[in-house]
């Protein structure tokens, strides 16, 4: 019976043969893997390659992606720092960052909490009210009227509250949350918590993972934000980094209408590929540190969603 | 407990409002009174990458002081296509400026749903700028049923392209500049297989192009304009009375398209025509892959952009030539259109009492000291002059450096795009870098438009064909010159009745009914 139970356990120290087929089978998998690194990681490399690529080069567009350090031109950089409104765009940018995913997971949170909980009166009702709008989209021109008619033009929360509740990651977010186990939720209840406390003391601290994941999901999509703030937002100094960066894009495309020695001495592909570069930088910053909640915050949410 | 979290559910909603508190406020000064009349206007920057009209701009007080205006101007998106869907959507809340500009097509559709209002009026109130720049094709282009419903501005330099052709190639191989499509044919064969530039490869090829199309351009598009002028079918329409149509209807853009494919099949233009975008494009002939283009004047030798065909080819050069005449002996570089902007008070400011004061405005920026603030900023600090033209100062204060750019942000609502003062102070005579050559984009821009133009007034707002009849129009014509349609007359017959029968006649008919109404033909 001993013996029996012995063969149950898993054998931790014991190595594992690997078969022919397993080799063949992992050999492939690297291969893949390599492929699909080789993939992305060629256009990132080009990007960064275009950038520092001078005005003087003259070869070809692969020639251009291994270009010597000792031919690198930093112009396209130094336009895009030295530009007057960069420090301004770039602060609207992270205040736009900020409000808008403290905002989004302030609305998200408890949204799909109370439609994560057992029994909630008309939860189905409040269901079909929140999938209605991500099935039917509005449009802008309601949009543009429910913005103006409340005052936000003209104001930094323009550009994230409108899309502060995004459907497809709160029902992500509530399917995390119904995935924690009921039982936890009782015996806070039973301990004397209210679901408000339930909420904070209990499932918060067990959902970092998908609140990382969902806050920057969230937050990829305030940063790159074109479209609200071109919209929403005429007072020059609110504009935000992708505005600046479409300006500058647009009025290097253009500099043959402007005067001779404006702007830049780089060439207008390295403009447009520095840009690019400049406005992901934090977001590639920002992956790093909550790459690990990442995968847990995506899976448990599909799995249940 | 439950019926509380539903409460608070509803409540997240209730507070996501809460939240959005902000103020978009437009005061307007009532009228008869003394309090200024605030004025909101949404503007083109001249330079939207360098920054905003700066708030300590002496413009603003100026304003305030002489007419009793408090101006806020705020910059419209750089794209003309964000531009109209930003006054589309501001229209559509009730909620535009009092004096903005829009595209003619975002312009009619304004004036049909009664948003901007009648200026017929104040014409009279602005002389000097009707006397520059509102001629009876300005005036046409903003009438409807006899009234003026807007300003049409002048947006661009006209007639700055030309066909341009690499005069160190020519002297190399001995030739003369073509003057016929067949001497044009001969040349474009020597600079593909004579070796030009004496690398020893074969590298180069005859004639640099890109399809490069706008709203009311079509396929092949702007840089074939000089082949296409030598057959007389240079541009979308034939804006003539005489023969008024679309020109893909007339028999010679047949032979036109002969000739065409019969450069792509002797290998006689840069094979990446078709894929080539205006960086690509611009790249390639900064390093001397082909000898004949059609290509703008600043584009071509403006400091900036010279400059690195310059350190390249130091000995290299271009000629502006005439465009080459065709069997019939027609020839022409293109269709000459005005590029008018239309300026626009809206019927909210109009009916607010706002009109005379933006008519003052306007005319303020168009003559003397308005028109020098606006144009090249305050004498001393951002310019000086030199022989009656505004230079500007050096280092970054001057209006051609960063700091001193933002102060000309208005520019383009000052400018009429023709005077000498406006073309000198804009394209100096400079050394090049390498070479030491003395150039200058203005003597470009004048041997550009000394050559020959096909009159197209109004061609640049007519009539667009719908999506499916655009597609099918560029893609029948890319299939005939790829080959992957064979070009004879029976095929391009059968063509031309799809094409017709698709909504090609009722395309025609549109525009020429809006060409009459509009007084655009010739």
């Amino acid at each position: 019976m001993a013996k029996k139970q012995n063969s149950l356990k898993p054998q931790t120290s014991a190595v594992v043969k690997l078969s022919k087929a397993d080799h063949a089978f992992s050999i492939g998998v690297d291969i893949i893997m390599a492929f699909f690194l080789i993939v992305i990681a060629i256009p990132l490399w080009s990007t960064i390659m275009l950038s520092l690529r001078p005005s003087t080069f003259i070869g070809s567009y692969l020639q251009g992606m291994v270009l010597p350090p000792w031919k690198w031109s930093f112009a396209a950089y130094r336009s895009l720092l030295g530009n007057n409104g960069f420090l301004l765009a770039f602060w609207n940018s992270v205040r736009i960052l900020i409000g808008g995913v403290a905002c989004a997971l302030v609305l998200n949170i408890p949204l799909a909490y109370g439609l994560s909980v057992r029994g909630l009166p008309g939860k189905k009702w409040l269901t079909i009210l929140i999938v209605i709008p991500y099935v039917f989209n509005v449009g802008m021109v309601p949009t543009y009227i429910m913005v103006a008619k409340f005052g936000l033009t003209n104001h930094l929360a323009s550009v994230y509250l409108p899309v502060a509740i995004n459907t497809y990651n709160l029902l992500i977010m509530r399917s995390f949350f119904e995935g924690i186990p009921n039982e936890l939720r009782e015996s806070a209840s039973i301990d004397g918590c209210n679901e408000v406390q339930t909420l904070i003391r209990i499932i918060l601290p067990l959902s970092k993972a998908i609140i990382l994941t969902i806050g920057l999901f969230y937050g990829v999509n305030f940063w790159n934000n074109y479209f609200n703030p071109m919209l929403y937002l005429s007072k020059d100094y609110l504009r935000p980094l992708p505005i600046l960066l479409r300006n500058i894009l647009i009025g290097a495309s253009m500099n043959e209408f402007v005067e001779a020695r404006a702007f830049s001495d780089a060439p207008v592909e390295a403009i447009k590929a520095a840009s690019v570069f400049m406005s992901a930088i934090p977001m590639v910053i920002a992956y790093p540190f909550i790459q690990k909640y990442f995968t847990k915050g995506t899976l448990l949410g599909s799995v249940k969603g | 407990m439950k019926h509380l979290l539903a409460f608070a559910i509803a409540l997240t909603f209730a507070g996501a409002t809460l939240a959005a508190q902000g103020s978009n406020e437009t005061v307007a000064g009532p009228k008869g009174t003394d309090k200024p009349t605030r004025i909101t206007m949404w503007y083109n920057a001249t330079q939207t990458e360098v920054g905003p009209l700066p708030n300590d701009w002496v413009g603003y007080q100026i304003l305030k002081d002489k007419f009793n205006i408090e101006l806020d101007a705020q910059t419209l998106p750089s794209s003309t296509t964000d531009q109209d869907m930003k006054v589309q959507a501001a229209s559509a809340a009730d909620d535009l400026p009092d004096f903005f500009v829009a595209s003619r097509e975002v312009w009619l559709r304004l004036v049909k749903n009664g948003m901007v209002g009648d200026v017929t009026d104040l014409y009279g109130r602005m002389p000097n700028r009707t006397r520059l720049m509102f001629d009876d094709d300005a005036k046409a282009f903003v009438t409807v049923d006899g009234r003026q419903y807007g300003f049409a501005t002048p947006s661009k330099i006209t007639n700055n392209e030309g066909l341009v052709i690499r005069q160190d190639w020519l002297d190399k191989l001995g030739l003369k500049a073509p003057t016929t499509t067949d001497e044009l044919l001969d040349v474009m064969r020597a600079f593909t297989f004579k070796d030009p530039d004496g690398n020893g490869k074969n590298d180069t090829y005859g004639y640099g192009a890109f399809v490069e199309l706008n709203t009311y351009e079509e396929y092949p598009g702007r840089r074939f304009e000089p082949l296409m002028g030598a057959f007389g079918v240079d541009g979308t329409w034939d804006m003539s009375k005489a023969s008024f149509g679309l020109n893909i209807n007339k028999p010679e853009f047949y032979d036109f398209m002969v000739f065409m494919k019969r450069m792509i099949d002797e290998g006689l233009i840069d094979p990446n025509w078709m894929a080539y975008k205006k960086d690509d494009f611009r790249g390639a002939w900064k390093q001397g892959k082909f000898g004949i283009m059609r290509e703008q004047n600043a584009a071509l030798n403006a400091q900036n952009n010279y400059a690195p065909f310059d350190a390249n080819f130091p000995d290299g050069s271009w000629t502006v030539i005439d465009p080459v005449k065709g069997p019939k002996g027609k020839a022409s570089v293109g269709p000459a259109v005005r590029g008018l902007r239309i300026w626009c008070i809206s019927q909210k400011a109009l009916d607010a009492g706002k009109g005379p004061k933006i008519a003052d405005m306007f005319e303020w920026m168009a003559h003397g000291e308005g028109y020098l603030l606006c144009g090249w900023g305050r004498e001393g600090v951002e310019y000086q002059m030199k022989d009656g033209i505004p230079v500007s100062m050096p280092g970054e204060k001057g209006f051609e450096g960063p700091v001193g750019q933002t102060y000309i942000q208005l520019r383009s609502m000052a400018f009429n795009y023709a005077s000498d003062m406006e073309l000198v102070s804009r394209y100096p005579v400079y050394t090049t870098a390498t070479s030491h050559k003395q150039m200058s984009a203005l003597w470009t821009l004048r041997e550009m438009q000394k050559r020959h133009w096909t009159n197209a007034n109004g061609e640049d707002s007519m009539p667009v064909p719908s999506t499916d009849l655009k597609t099918f129009y560029e893609q029948g014509l890319a299939e005939f010159l790829t080959g992957k349609r064979t070009l004879d007359k029976s095929n391009w017959d059968a063509f031309l009745k799809q094409f017709n029968d698709m909504g090609g006649k009722a395309w025609e008919e549109e525009g020429r009914k809006y060409a009459e109404a509009n007084n655009y033909l010739y």
